[in-house]
């Protein structure tokens, strides 16, 4: 269905390959999974296959990419409008209407399709992805999985023979991306539809991949069953990871297959497992009786909550459920209908400056919210400046966190987990009490995650810091929160020790949870150092 | 209740009330003209987050009229008649002279400056109108293949607006809370980066789904020049002959708004 011959890839005034002859033919039904480190050209690679780059980017082609039979060299991305749909990395920003209805109908109209064509066919999208409760709703009220569904389906409504996704799940919540990749299955299993996705979270996709690209961003790729690729790879999940260290020589990829692998292990006796013992301090926030009102729609309440020093307390929820809402009024920017929120009996909402900066350190979901330099050695400079300490401690930190930035690159040319890397360190350098992180694994590739998660764990051990984090990820919940508060729809559901509230979920359980279950374990670690007890 | 009226008889509407509001040149034939336009925007517009563009555009308006207002009191040739307030004159050196800043404020100077004002801001309230009652992007699409380019410019121009307030609150809020003095150079880089990128992944979505490959588009709701778009188009070419038919231009789509909400009543 789509052929790759003898692929190179490069940018205009970049000195680096990002694909080298690559050859790759994807069979009509195949659901390929493309992966790779951040920045490494997974979405160059998926936006080669309807023509995007070179046309819209620019960027130097060698070779020819052919999609059922015709070449992206000699037609427009338009003119394969009929046979691939792309679903971009933020569906919103790719939304041309206004209503999903509308929307759904764009793509028709533009390629003239007659009206009585079009209205069976948006039925029948409606009924698939069970949008016809939404038809008629603005697209800028949907919840992040809505919109996921509604880009899917705008795309589907052409009846394409390719569907290409760039990270369908990373703004998802675990039960809104099981929906979309279940629907993404049924597909390639009903009508043959020939899928290419690239994903960070492998735990997610990985069970429904038949092929895995493998790019390393030096030029190579790698093309296999997942197995194969699995089998070595440094980019890999957690269940990965899990055979590795129980020394299995035959992986499983999926939750119930390595079940079946590890049937004697979870069957036999275990001390009991001993929670990792660490000191909290004093509280340092409490939230009373919190309700907040959005307009007529109350998206908190009657929240009580107390956080305390060295803590790390992650909050999860469906999306929508109010957790950057809650966070928000935690900082000071919303201000509670009723109830109220004291640091250090402090009312946030009245910190500004030096005060604020060494009180609270918060990252939004966009890093780059908080960047404005032209340089990162510029940024470094003001958080220097900012807080009054010796010139160049900021870029030290930083280079602490990710080695090897050059401080003359642009922060707009940094790569995710670099750019996370950089309002970290900038927020870090006030050394503030409580440390605030919103959606902060956006994106990120597992090596960012994991230097992420020892920077977090080393602010809450060594230097007592609250750190507080909303997140979607339950694999960072497992390897580095102490506490979960769990919300649904303005609702505290739960709030408690990491591993009781993650392992009475089952959809918010990690992969190695749902494996090794009832087992109370919830990292390779906790399982590695279970059977060193044994 | 939606404007199902087409989008270009909408457009002839508003464009044809400014005009006659210009042409007629008075105060409060304007103010009339924008009070019943209101009322046309009350009833028809639906629940797109344009429709509450009569609303800025009103509040550009007042803003306008004091502007206008301020600054042709204070500065400008001198007009002999009763005078209200005797300022200082502002001395200034001589190469600017005939410019005068300061000075006795006449009745008729006041009022002079007061209409052009109502004017001017009538003529920016009735674009507003306009893009209160239909979408950019549904007028887009009725737009003809020859001009692609142009509306490709301006669907994204125009998704980009509500975009681009939402940024500022958020990135504002995000040095805030880093303890940032409000700073326009801190808001303005953040927001064009994320502006640029945002609308060059619209552009590509849109190409991607074959936005201008076709001569011809079809349309998924039908929207069709009826009767009753021509019967207000007729009207609006009246009130271009004479401004003091723009009463009747304002009226015709009330008229027939108005009869669809009673048989609806009834």
């Amino acid at each position: 269905m789509i052929t790759f011959s003898d692929v190179s890839l490069i940018y205009p005034n970049s000195t680096r390959t990002v694909l080298e002859n690559l050859t790759l033919t994807i069979e009509e039904g195949e659901l390929v999974l493309v992966i790779g480190p951040t920045g490494s050209g997974k979405s160059s690679l998926l936006r080669l296959i309807n023509g995007l780059v070179p046309h819209h980017t620019g960027g130097i082609l060698a070779g020819d990419i052919s999609v059922d039979g015709i070449s992206t060299q000699l037609v427009k991305p338009g003119g394969l409008a009929h046979i691939i749909g792309i679903v971009g990395q933020n569906p919103i920003h790719g939304f041309v209407t206004d209503t999903v209805e509308e929307e759904l109908a764009f793509g028709m109209e533009t390629l003239n399709i007659a009206p009585e064509i079009m209205r069976k066919r948006v039925e029948e999208i409606l009924d698939l992805l069970s949008l016809a409760p939404l038809r008629n709703r603005s697209l800028s009220t949907l919840s992040g999985g809505e919109q996921q569904r509604v880009a899917i389906g705008s795309a589907l409504v052409m009846h394409p023979k390719v569907l290409v996704l760039d990270e369908p799940t990373s703004a998802l919540d675990p039960i809104a991306a099981e929906e979309v990749l279940s629907i993404l299955h049924r597909l390639v299993h009903d009508l043959g539809l020939t899928v290419v996705i690239a994903e960070h979270k492998l735990e997610r996709v990985i069970q429904f991949a038949d092929r895995i690209v493998h790019i390393d961003g030096l030029g190579n790729a790698r093309v296999g069953t997942p197995a194969q690729i699995m089998s070595d790879s440094d980019i890999a999940p957690p269940i990965v990871h899990l055979a590795r260290a129980l020394g299995m020589k035959e992986i499983a990829l999926s939750v119930r297959d390595m079940r079946r692998l590890s049937e004697d292990l979870r069957n036999a006796q275990y001390l009991p497992h001993a929670a990792e013992e660490f000191e909290i301090g004093n509280q340092i926030i409490s939230c009373a009786k919190l309700t907040l009102n959005y307009g007529e729609k109350e998206v908190l309440r009657n929240i009580n909550l107390a956080f305390h020093e060295g803590e790390v307390i992650a909050i999860m929820g469906r999306n929508g459920a109010g957790k950057s809402s809650l966070l928000k009024t935690i900082v000071g920017l919303n201000t509670a209908h009723s109830g109220k929120v004291q640091i250090r009996e402090i009312n946030p909402a009245t910190l500004s400056g030096g005060a604020r900066r060494q009180t609270i350190g918060f990252i939004p979901q966009e890093p780059s919210d908080l960047l404005y330099g032209q340089s990162v050695l510029m940024e470094c400079q003001q958080g220097d400046r900012d807080n009054e300490i010796a010139s160049g401690t900021t870029f030290a930190l930083l280079s602490e966190l990710v080695p090897g930035i050059s401080p003359h690159t642009h922060p707009r040319d940094l790569s995710e987990g670099q750019r996370l890397a950089l309002a970290l360190s900038v927020v870090l350098s006030a050394q503030p009490e409580i440390l605030i992180l919103d959606e902060p694994t956006r994106g990120l590739d597992y090596q960012a995650k994991s230097h992420l998660i020892a920077t977090l764990l080393r602010c809450a051990r060594v230097f007592k810091r609250t750190v507080i984090l909303a997140t979607h990820d339950v694999e960072l919940v497992a390897e580095l929160a102490s506490r979960v508060i769990f919300l649904a729809d303005g609702d505290l559901v739960a709030d408690g020790a990491t591993i009781d509230v993650l392992l009475s979920s089952p959809a918010f359980a990690p992969q190695v949870a749902k494996i090794m279950s009832p087992q109370p374990w919830l990292t390779v670690k906790d399982v590695v150092s279970a059977m060193e007890s044994r | 209740m939606t404007s199902l009226r087409h989008p270009l008889t909408w457009w002839i509407w508003s464009i044809t009330l400014a005009i006659a509001v210009a042409r007629a040149n008075n105060p409060w034939l304007a103010a009339v003209i924008v009070g019943v336009a209101y009322l046309v925007v009350r009833t028809a517009r639906d629940n797109a987050p344009w429709s509450r563009s009569f609303e800025s555009a009103f509040k550009l308006g007042i803003f306008i009229v004091l502007v206008r207002t301020l600054f042709g009191v204070l500065i400008g040739t001198p007009i002999p008649g009763t005078i209200i307030v005797q300022l200082p004159v502002l001395p200034l050196p001589d190469w600017m002279a005939g410019i005068r800043v300061g000075g006795a404020i006449t009745q008729e100077r006041l009022f002079g400056t007061l209409h052009e004002g109502i004017i001017m801001a009538s003529i920016v309230i009735l674009f507003g109108a306009g893009a209160s009652l239909t979408s950019p992007h549904r007028l887009l699409r009725v737009l003809p293949f020859a001009i692609y380019q142009f509306g490709l410019a301006i669907t994204i121009a125009t998704s980009l607006v509500p975009q681009f307030i939402a940024s500022i609150a958020r990135i504002r809020e995000a040095q805030f809370l880093r303890g940032q003095k409000k700073s326009f150079k801190r808001t303005l880089i953040p927001l064009m980066e994320e502006s640029l990128a945002r609308s060059l992944d619209l552009a590509a979505s849109m190409d991607s789904r074959g936005y201008g490959t076709h001569r011809i588009r079809s349309r998924y709701r039908a929207v069709t020049f009826d009767a009753i778009d021509l019967t207000i188009t007729a009207f609006c070419l009246l009130a271009i002959i004479s401004p003091y038919f723009s009463f009747a231009a304002v009226a015709a789509p009330l008229l027939f708004i108005g009869r669809k909400r009673i048989a609806a009543m009834a």
